[in-house]
């Protein structure tokens, strides 16, 4: 009964929602308490604290998509669909009547569409903003600062140098 | 002048949380202090970051969480390094040895 519950368990999304939720508010609580003790205003704490953090939704729904496409459940109907998905060729292959192609049309089929089914299922809001260009892990230069590198008309700093002679 | 802060090569955060991990089994924030004590402010590491590379570990199986309590009393998820992923420590640290000596043979060569 155990391991059928447990199965059952991996299986609710809502789930490991919340678990996700719980895990993430508890880091950002405690860094928002750290800031507090550095004499921060509650919401300056809190605004630094997520600062630190980055983009919570996110990481909720990244750790969300990793934990579901881990999912006993979820693996096992891939399998299948998979073993189905090559029966259904191999029908269509080695077999010339026409009932036992049909059957390994449908066999074909519905595997395909339930994988395409489980891919819709797994998207994110999240995979379809734009995501920054750089990594969430950087080397920090302390003496970096920007300069824009074009104006306007369109000129670099160089050309606004020689420009304006 | 093009942005100085520089990308660090995929895979580091993974090494940087295999051994934090390798002392002691810790939840993601005492994983990510641990690592912002012992880089100091050399490494810019949004906390984020770590929770989808936990996950991603989890299920590579190098690490393995269990739900307990925190020293403040608060439900926390602890992970812990498996055999697999001491293992991987192993191999991922000979390999960024084998690459930052490398990286430093041509550095003062050319």
């Amino acid at each position: 009964m155990k391991p059928v519950t447990w199965l059952f368990k991996r299986s609710d999304s809502k789930a490991i929602e919340r678990e996700i939720e719980e895990q993430l508010r508890f880091h950002i609580d405690l860094l928002t308490q750290a800031n507090l003790q550095q004499a921060m205003s509650a919401e300056e704490a809190k605004e630094a604290a997520l600062k630190r953090f980055g983009d919570v939704d996110q990481i909720k729904d990244q750790c969300a998509q990793i934990s579901r496409r881990n999912q006993p459940f979820i693996r096992g109907l891939k399998v299948l669909s998979l073993i189905l998905f090559l029966s259904g060729v191999l029908l269509r292959v080695f077999f010339t009547e026409l009932h036992i192609t049909h059957l390994g049309d449908l066999l074909i089929i519905v595997p395909a569409l339930g994988r395409l089914l489980l891919y819709v299922r797994s998207l994110n809001p999240s995979s379809f903003v734009s995501k920054p260009e750089s990594s969430p892990l950087m080397l920090n230069d302390r003496a970096e600062f920007s300069i824009a590198a074009y104006d306007q008309r369109n000129l670099t700093p160089v050309e606004r140098v020689i420009s304006n002679r | 002048m093009a942005n100085a802060r520089t990308d660090l090569m995929q895979g580091t955060l993974e090494l940087l949380i295999l051994k934090t991990l390798s002392h002691d089994s810790m939840h993601g924030y005492g994983v990510a202090q641990r690592i912002h004590e012992t880089v100091d402010d050399l490494l810019r590491i949004e906390d984020g970051s770590l929770y989808p590379a936990l996950y991603r570990m989890e299920e590579r199986g190098w690490i393995t969480s269990e739900w307990g309590v925190s020293d403040n009393n608060r439900r926390a998820k602890f992970y812990k390094l498996t055999r697999a992923g001491r293992k991987q420590l192993d191999a991922e640290s000979a390999n960024w040895e084998r690459v930052s000596q490398a990286i430093t043979r041509i550095l003062q060569t050319a």
